[in-house]
């Protein structure tokens, strides 16, 4: 656990964020394709650990589940939040790419590898790979995320 | 054969005159911070792409002396990068390719910054794996800048 700083492109949102874990996850499903134009690939960090600095956070809530916040200046993505009371609620997932620095994080799993274009592949590095399926079997109250 | 997409909420939407078969991924840092991962991305051309709808819903942020960055901003979904400096691929845009409709039959052609990726990923297979270095000299010898 690690404490870690970050920012988006323009600076307009700055980040402190605590207790960072060193394991990150990448979700594959079509929601986060379209949102992010390519695989989530993000850090879970209890949102009682991080501090926001910025005026130009803007929310989308993209279900009934989650939300989903962008800088409104350069449209970075700040982080994905689960909304309703569940065993993923109390998170912010934050893009790696927001973090000055992520040395020391490896990639624990990938998640929704069901709905991954054919397109492409991340390399084996001992990751968990879990399809739709198995992440509701794991959180059983959660018909789908996004 | 055309292709079409558009962004999370479906309030932007485009067409493509010619579907692209290939995309490429971008590791630089400025992807990644703006995306949060890596950028993947088709080429088209100037004058190949239609907004069908959402044309006033779209965001751009001038990133560099190069190119600009476009997004929804209803949603935050991220549609393109587009070269706005001079040369010979003015006007050049990059449409994510996950914002396609379809995205499964494209080919893997190339990864860029490669030296910038993070050591905790790595995509699998085999395709040419270009340096920072690499493509500033091709874009100079291609007179781009």
């Amino acid at each position: 656990m690690t404490t870690r700083t970050g920012h988006c492109l323009c600076g307009a949102v700055r980040l402190v964020a605590r207790d960072v874990p060193a394991t990150a996850t990448v979700c594959h499903c079509r929601m986060c394709q379209r949102w992010t134009g390519s695989a989530y690939h993000e850090v879970s960090v209890p949102t009682t650990q991080v501090d926001w600095q910025g005026e130009t956070i803007t929310v989308f809530a993209s279900s009934h589940l989650g939300e989903r916040a962008f800088c409104g200046t350069c449209g970075s993505h700040l982080y994905f939040r689960v909304t309703q009371e569940g065993p993923w609620s109390g998170n912010y997932d934050i893009p790696l790419g927001l973090f000055d620095d992520t040395q020391g994080i490896t990639l624990a799993a990938e998640i929704f590898v069901d709905e991954k274009p054919d397109a492409y592949a991340i390399a084996d590095c001992g990751q968990l790979r879990l399809t739709r399926a198995d992440v509701i079997e794991k959180f059983a109250d959660i018909e789908t995320v996004g | 054969m055309t292709a079409a997409g558009g962004c999370l909420c479906g309030a932007v939407r485009y067409r493509l005159d010619k579907a692209p078969t290939a995309f490429g991924v971008c590791h630089c840092g400025m992807c990644r911070r703006w995306g949060g991962g890596v950028t993947m991305g088709v080429e088209v051309p100037p004058g190949g792409l239609t907004w069908q709808q959402g044309k006033d819903r779209i965001a751009t942020y001038q990133s560099s002396d190069w190119a600009e960055r476009g997004w929804c901003q209803a949603c935050g979904g991220q549609l393109f990068w587009r070269m706005t400096a001079d040369g010979p691929m003015h006007g050049m845009l990059s449409p994510a390719a996950p914002s396609l409709d379809r995205f499964d039959t494209l080919d893997f052609g190339a990864e860029i910054y490669i030296d910038a990726k993070p050591d905790s990923y790595a995509f699998a297979g085999d395709r040419p794996r270009i340096t920072e270095a690499q493509l500033l000299a091709s874009l100079d010898a291609g007179g781009a800048s």
